[in-house]
């Protein structure tokens, strides 16, 4: 059986990081809303809370109290079905992030190392679990019976597949590094800021990173949206709060991404030029690594002008993929001589 | 017929990658640069002489207004926003509106009836603003209309300035 | 509990494959065989597989069904029409007579395997390493298991480069015969 204080310490930890992640994801669209408006000589939402921090709150409200629509014609179980598919599993990955590496102890009562679990295939879990949120696009846009929910339910589901292959290949070669599918074991072999793999694999670096825009259907791959030529894609004919759960999938998403990218490469919890840092101070470093990469989500967003869907699939199959089975293979053959 | 040939892209530029950077380090400079945006209701727009408003009646000091129902302003209106009905007075002007309706959602704003007006009742104010909670509640009729002249003066004196240019110079 | 799931998870593959045969839009059968590899990953898992469970998700569910998915959408294949019944008909009769005969087969199978092994298959004792993690899986693949693995990549390489060779050719046809 189960002792009760390790349980309680799940359940803490489970408690924490997941109202953590979907406070995060709601402060990601007034982040997403007041970063555009900065960079084009805007203010932003300022209206509700100071500094508009309470928009995301005031959103919320509004979605909740939204007319839901159902399109003619549509596949009804499947319609309601599809929001939850595409925000459950990228919400269900952060549970092997590892936000420590060290244990965490709270007055004396040690929690753990602070992550909800610690598998021994933790990477192979997030890729198999985000994967499927693509099935929520998917169905959600083949349910709708509309042209412009079908094309982006398609187009969602050609580029998972073409970029899976660059950002399992990428993570393949971060793996031989470490020589370990578990999180904990790939940060704890970067605890030194020479050791992060970023300075090892600075291609697989860029390819993983510019894979988890395409995976997250963000700018400049969003296809499966693209407004200009589809309307809103896969979510055309959503309202309310199922709408409101393609969101809250997207940003868990781009979370998890920017958590992975940290973990992955940049040490994750390591804290340059500390030997032995306290749990708070690696909490802090890997938030802030993190922080990072969510803010370059936002920032290239606002940046770059969108991809056209064929520069998408050649950029994806004739250079990421030939790359990165070369960077794959020359990971291997250094790592083997070595 | 101009025929333009595509720029031949650098190898830097064919990579993507420098460019890309480029293009985030100009938004990111550009975060720190001052927001140009006007907070409306509590920055409002300067308002200036030649502002032109929804059109108000003017009430002359002794309380009346100029108006003397001739319906000019009526005809003159293109989005037939104004209504009057006219009656009788004891005064030495012996005729004022009994009825003078302006409907704001169709007035277009343009001074037409102001610039018809011969008698220099109906003047265009600086009053943007229009919302309401009912259609009905925005049929202005005389008693919103009126505004003391103090409040026109400065369209008033505009108005007059402008129409110098019309009047020749005086022959007899 | 974990029986109870074991069970409850077994019915469910079964009753999902039942869909992909029955279900009348292409759409739908696709969905039911992803439901039945969902149980059958939660099986694998009960059974202290988790590498298996994650690549029977990853691999499957997660690559090979999307392109399922993607294809059936982009030819748009509706509900079969009831034009050329007779042929349908007997086509039918045809395939509903060999799947008895593959179901009845498999069934025998692993009812072979059932009683050789005994029934729950959580409680036998992993093989020395215990294929379990991924060290020991590794470990079993690539030594003990070498030659039938590179056996069936060679076979997957084949095929992957006859589907090639087989797409090529047809659409050479088709440009010669306009």
């Amino acid at each position: 059986m189960i002792e009760w204080s390790v349980l309680l310490a799940w359940i803490v930890k489970a408690t924490v990081i997941y109202l953590g992640l979907v406070n995060v994801g709601a402060l990601m669209t007034l982040a997403e809303r007041k970063f555009s408006a900065w960079m084009q000589y805007r203010i932003g939402p300022n209206r509700v809370g100071p500094f508009g921090l309470l928009q995301p709150l005031a959103d919320g409200v509004k979605f909740i109290f939204k007319e839901e629509l159902m399109p003619a014609g549509a596949n009804k179980m499947l319609f309601r079905f599809a929001p939850v598919i595409a925000a459950l599993p990228s919400m269900m990955t952060i549970a092997v992030i590892p936000f420590t590496t060290k244990d965490v102890v709270l007055g004396g009562w040690n929690i753990g190392t602070f992550s909800i679990v610690n598998l021994d295939i933790g990477v192979l879990y997030i890729l198999a679990l985000g994967g499927l949120s693509v099935y929520g696009l998917i169905i959600g846009g083949w349910a709708s019976n509309s042209k412009y929910s079908l094309l982006g339910g398609l187009r969602a589901s050609a580029q998972m597949i073409s970029y899976e292959l660059t950002l399992i290949l990428t993570i393949l070669a971060v793996v031989v590094m470490a020589g370990s599918l578990d999180l904990q074991q790939i940060a704890l072999s970067q605890n030194k800021v020479t050791d992060w793999n970023i300075w090892y694999q600075p291609l697989a670096f860029l390819m993983f990173v510019v894979a988890t825009f395409a995976e997250t259907n963000r700018h400049p791959f969003d296809f499966a949206e693209c407004e200009p030529e589809l309307v809103a894609g896969f979510h055309t004919e959503y309202s309310s709060m199922k709408f409101a759960l393609f969101f809250i999938g997207e940003y868990s998403a781009m979370t998890v991404m920017a958590c992975l990218t940290t973990t992955l490469f940049l040490g994750g919890p390591s804290v340059p030029f500390l030997e032995d840092p306290h749990w708070a101070l690696q909490i802090a470093a890997f938030l802030a690594k993190a922080g990072f990469f969510l803010f370059l989500f936002i920032w290239v967003r606002w940046t770059l002008p969108r991809f056209r869907f064929d520069q998408l699939m050649a950029l994806g199959w004739k250079v990421f993929l030939p790359l990165a089975l070369l960077n794959l293979l020359a990971t291997g053959v250094v790592k083997s001589l070595v | 017929m101009v025929i333009v040939k595509r720029k031949e892209l650098s190898l830097a530029e064919k990579l993507y990658l420098p460019e890309v950077v480029r293009g985030l380090s100009v938004t990111f400079r550009k975060m720190f640069e001052k927001p140009i945006t006007r907070q409306y209701p509590e920055e409002p727009l300067e308002k200036t002489e030649v502002t032109r408003g929804q059109p108000r009646l003017v009430v002359k000091e002794d309380d009346s207004i100029a108006c003397v129902s001739c319906g000019l302003c009526e005809a003159a209106c293109p989005a037939y926003a104004i209504t009057i009905d006219g009656g009788e007075t004891d005064r030495a002007i012996e005729r004022e509106p009994k009825r003078f309706d302006i409907d704001m959602l169709r007035c277009i704003l343009c001074g037409f009836c102001e610039e018809a007006c011969p008698k220099d009742a109906i003047f265009m104010s600086d009053e943007l603003e229009l919302a309401d909670y009912s259609r009905e509640a925005l049929i202005y009729n005389i008693e919103k209309l009126k505004r003391p002249q103090a409040a026109l003066q400065q369209r008033i004196d505009y108005v007059k300035k402008i129409n110098t240019r019309w009047q020749t110079p005086s022959s007899t | 509990m974990a029986n109870a799931l074991f069970y409850l998870m077994a019915a469910g593959a079964v009753a999902a494959a039942l869909g992909v045969v029955l279900a009348k839009s292409p759409i739908q059968c696709v969905l039911s065989l992803l439901a039945s590899f969902f149980c059958l990953a939660t099986i694998y898992l009960l059974a202290g597989f988790q590498f298996l469970a994650a690549a029977q998700i990853l691999v499957y569910a997660g690559a090979i069904m999307v392109l399922f998915l993607f294809v059936i959408m982009l030819l748009n294949l509706g509900n079969p029409s009831s034009k050329d019944g007779a042929e349908d008909g007997l086509f039918r009769r045809k395939g509903a007579f060999l799947s008895v005969i593959v179901a009845a087969a498999t069934m025998a199978a692993g009812a072979m395997a059932v009683t050789a092994d005994g029934l729950a298959p959580a409680t036998q004792p992993m093989p020395e390493h215990g294929i379990d993690t991924i060290n020991g899986l590794a470990g079993e693949m690539f030594g003990r298991y070498l030659l039938p693995f590179e056996a069936i990549s060679i076979l997957l390489l084949a095929t992957a480069v006859a589907v090639v060779v087989l797409a090529k050719r047809d659409r050479k046809d088709a440009g010669k015969g306009s």
